[in-house]
């Protein structure tokens, strides 16, 4: 049985000047995935998330969330309607303790205090070695925990969908492999997540379908299987495509 | 239609004029914030210095045209010496700048007060004047808005047939990339500067005979520049300048004309709040998304 | 109570030891008996360096804390200051005029920073424009008073009187207690002393956090679900209503104004203030709008051509050699030598 739509994005388009960042984009989400997406250095991946969480416009084209449409919605309101973003590079308030940035996601999230976003709350500051009351500053922090600390303050908000790009960019093989793990088990209680990633071992590790970006257009979809063995896709990154 | 056409001719007139004055303000203030992305806020004591210089070298017996020649490489010499000794710590640090350049200003606007006193005898506005129907016309004004096209194709040539033009792209395209390549990014920053402090020195000297020469005159282009380059933006420096003073010409003309100078001020103000409003990085931008489309256009 | 407490000793100020609070309630109480030992000329003087404290304290608030910059905030410091005139101009005799004043003061500049903000903060323009366009609108404002000499510029019986400015405005009052003289002098005391400790504990909540926040990273911030664009505009406003006070303090304790009080000189002053204190901290700033308006009046009293040339020097110096603040630097100094009390135990 199919589980309803939560993200869906209908013929979109983005250009910068004469570079097609997005080209007919017509992507799906279910509630409940854990959804990966790769493609090569430029396929468009990160303008496709910006446009999903309104950092940027979409040229044309549509958005919805969990039904609603958003392409037009400010950033933040996105937000409350529960998607969560972590961005490429680590961007927690280095400024700020580790409690702040806690407690800042919280406030303003309408959906904040469901008893499931509270559990994965709850069970990422465990997983993650992170305390809620801990006042060192996050600049200090070592670059796995900044990385986890940002997941962390994404969830806080108690989110039910959950970008993330390149959470594992810059971590050692066994924090990796601990983000991988977590993200698993987020996902089997039931929140949807999709992310963003290189590194094809965590790929295959964590991911049940597969969408390829490539020029800026969706180049493949498919399960993990499927897409690896694609002569199709290895040709791409291979920049023969 | 024996009668329109003079109030046509003298509306376009007035517009021209406006829109030279407001360009010469910008220019040297809109080629740093382009370029360095600086705001240099010194820019109207910068200005008082071209005019002071042309002012001092006309009174003492040089024909205007050297003067105004005089007062671009002075005030340029000056842009260098500030580039290198302060304005350099300020590079990815917009505000900081903002607020350094602008504690120069004081130091340049009270200097002045200090060593020349308040008043000084000005220029004699150069050419007189001629009539056509029941419109005046200052030849003076004539000859500013054929030196503003002359400016604009001058510094088409600089930076779309030099060398430094092309480094100076270059660097404010991508500086880490351009030093690589072995563009001297740095001595393109102290040239950029001088160069646009340069122009600000030139376009004092050419208002200076329209204006009353005094320590704080820098103050009256302050306000007039700052819109016409927030409405310009910073994406195609050139265009965004032309654009701008011409838009903001059209806004201000038939207001002063008919209300009053203080309500053509306002409504520059006014005028830019709306615009930046809708299109918050100015008129360049819009230009630039235009050139684009147009671009793409012709490669399908 | 002892949220309070909290509130008042967290991290966004410094001065989190023992010596600093004894340091802090020591100061306070010399500026209590200060009257006491002295003229009520030099009362007056002091009362003058203490009602630009608001202003300094605005200028901290948007530049330090929230990462706007505005060049223009003495035109919010003008238009109450004009406003109590003309308000309390028009009730002469009534007890109720002054407090009105005040009131309308504060709101009509109120109100023009949130129009002015939402013009801004709403269309998301780059960072460097706000200062531009709060710098141009004071010009304006200056060049309009200007203007408006002669009997047609006149709103009820007050006239704005042009260059020459308003004069006669009358004295701050609580039912029959006048403020003036030394009554003045601590009427100004209260209120910074208010202002600042308001201050202190609103940038400790978690308003504050979000503030320091949105300055750390707007996208970060807005992604986290908060309106940066409300956000911005309400600290906007704050900060010109605090500019506003001292402008109300300011034609209480002259009794006149002048539009050059909105030109561009008076204008470069708070931004000093907030530079050479170190914006990031509210008591630095305090001190330094305290020291540096006594230097200028020092130095313009004793016919020191120089004053302005000095401090635009300063700023200069400042932004080069000292970028977060003098005074914030020298605390610092000061705290390494002192032995410190560990973040977690305060």
């Amino acid at each position: 049985m199919e589980t309803p739509i939560i993200l869906e994005t209908c013929s979109l388009n983005k250009r910068f000047g004469g570079v097609t960042a997005a080209e007919n984009i017509n992507f799906k989400v279910r509630v409940g995935e854990l959804r990966c997406m790769i493609g090569p250095n430029g396929a468009g991946k990160s303008t496709l998330f910006s446009m999903l969480c309104g950092i940027q416009g979409a040229d044309s084209g549509q958005i919805f969330i969990a039904g609603r449409e958003v392409t037009r919605m400010q950033a933040f309101r996105r937000v409350k309607l529960g998607v969560g973003l972590t961005f490429q590079t680590n961007r927690a308030f280095h400024e700020l303790s580790v409690r702040e940035n806690l407690a800042i996601p919280r406030a303003p999230v309408k959906s904040a205090g469901s008893e499931a976003g509270a559990a994965r709350f709850a069970y990422a500051l465990e997983v993650f070695g992170l305390d809620p009351k801990d006042e060192t500053r996050a600049a200090e922090l070592s670059h796995n925990q900044l990385q986890w600390l940002e997941i962390a303050m994404v969830l806080a908000a108690h989110p039910i969908l959950v970008l993330l790009d390149e959470p594992t960019a810059g971590l050692a093989s066994d924090e990796t492999s601990r983000t991988a793990a977590v993200l698993k088990h987020l996902n089997s209680t039931g929140l949807t997540i999709v992310v963003v990633e290189h590194d094809m071992a965590f790929v295959k590790e964590v991911a049940q379908t597969v969408t390829v970006l490539h020029q800026g257009q969706i180049f493949a979809e498919g399960t993990v299987a499927e897409i690896t063995s694609s002569e199709q896709v290895k040709s791409i990154y291979l920049g023969r495509a | 239609m024996t009668e329109s056409l003079p109030l046509a001719l003298s509306l376009l007139y007035q517009l021209g004029a406006t829109a030279s004055f407001l360009f010469l303000a910008a220019v040297g203030l809109i080629i740093i914030l382009g370029m360095m992305n600086i705001i240099n806020l010194a820019h109207g004591e910068l200005m008082m210095m071209g005019a002071y210089v042309a002012t001092i070298t006309h009174h003492a017996g040089l024909p205007f045209p050297i003067a105004v020649i005089v007062s671009f490489f002075f005030v340029a010499a000056f842009g260098a010496v500030l580039e290198l000794v302060i304005v350099r710590r300020f590079y990815g640090r917009e505000l900081g700048a903002l607020v350094v350049t602008w504690g120069i200003s004081l130091v340049l606007g009270q200097g002045a007060l200090l060593f020349f006193g308040p008043f000084m005898p000005s220029i004699k506005i150069p050419g007189g004047s001629f009539s056509y129907g029941v419109f005046s016309y200052s030849v003076y004004w004539l000859i500013l808005m054929l030196a503003c096209a002359l400016l604009v194709l001058a510094l088409w040539i600089v930076y779309s047939r030099t060398t430094y033009g092309l480094q100076a792209k270059a660097t404010m395209q991508n500086a880490e990339m351009a030093k690589s390549l072995g563009v001297p990014t740095s001595r393109i920053y102290t040239l950029t500067f001088s160069f646009g402090a340069g122009l600000a020195g030139l376009s004092g000297a050419l208002l200076a005979p329209t204006a009353t020469i005094a320590p704080f005159m820098g103050q009256q282009f302050v306000a007039p520049a700052f819109i016409t380059v927030v409405v310009g933006g910073a994406t195609n420096v050139i265009g965004g300048a032309i654009g701008s003073s011409v838009l903001l010409a059209a806004v201000k003309t038939p207001i002063g004309m008919a209300l009053g100078a203080f309500s053509g001020s306002v409504a520059l103000l006014v005028a830019a709040l709306f615009i930046i409003r809708i299109m918050p990085n100015g008129i360049s931008a819009q230009l630039q998304k235009y050139l684009d489309r147009r671009a793409q256009g012709g490669w399908r | 109570m002892k949220s309070i407490v909290h509130l008042i000793g967290g991290e966004a100020d410094i001065g989190h030891t023992r010596w600093f609070w004894i340091g802090l309630a020591v100061a306070i109480v010399l500026l209590f008996f200060y009257p006491t030992q002295v003229s009520s000329f030099r009362a007056s003087n002091v009362a003058f360096y203490l009602l630009n404290v608001p202003l300094g304290l605005g200028m901290a608030l948007l530049w330090g804390y929230c990462g706007v910059l505005s060049f223009g905030h003495v035109a919010y410091f003008g238009i109450a200051g004009y406003l109590y005139g003309i308000i309390a101009g028009n009730m002469p005799g009534n007890p109720l005029g002054p407090i009105t004043g005040m009131i309308g003061g504060l709101v009509g500049c109120g109100l023009v920073a949130a129009i002015f903000g939402y013009f801004v903060f709403y269309a998301r323009v780059q960072k460097w424009i706000i200062p531009i366009l709060t710098l141009v609108f004071t010009l304006l404002l200056e060049t309009f008073l200007g203007q408006t000499a002669g009997y047609q510029w006149r709103v009820g019986s007050v006239l704005l009187g042009g260059y020459n400015g308003m004069t006669g405005i009358p004295w701050f009052q609580l039912g029959g207690l006048v403020f003036e003289g030394y009554a003045f002098y601590y009427f100004c005391l209260v209120i910074v002393i208010a202002c600042y400790f308001g201050l202190r504990m609103l940038m400790n909540s978690r308003f504050g956090q979000v503030t320091i926040a949105i300055r750390e990273d707007e996208l970060r911030a807005e992604l986290l679900g908060y309106d940066i664009r409300a956000r911005q505009a309400a600290i906007f406003v704050l900060s010109a209503m605090l500019a506003g006070l001292s402008g109300l303090l300011y034609v209480q304790w002259g009794n006149y104004i002048t539009p050059s009080q909105v030109g561009l000189l008076q204008a470069a002053l708070p931004v000093v203030w907030t530079a050479v204190g170190g914006r990031t901290s509210l008591l630095a700033v305090v001190i330094s709008t305290l020291v540096l308006n006594w230097l200028t009046y020092t130095l313009s009293s004793q016919g020191n051509q120089y004053a302005m040339v000095i401090i635009g020097a300063l700023l200069v110096v400042t932004m080069m050699f000292f970028p977060r603040g003098i005074v914030v630097m020298l605390a610092e100094t000061i705290g390494r030598r002192m032995p410190r009390r560990t973040r977690a135990e305060t």
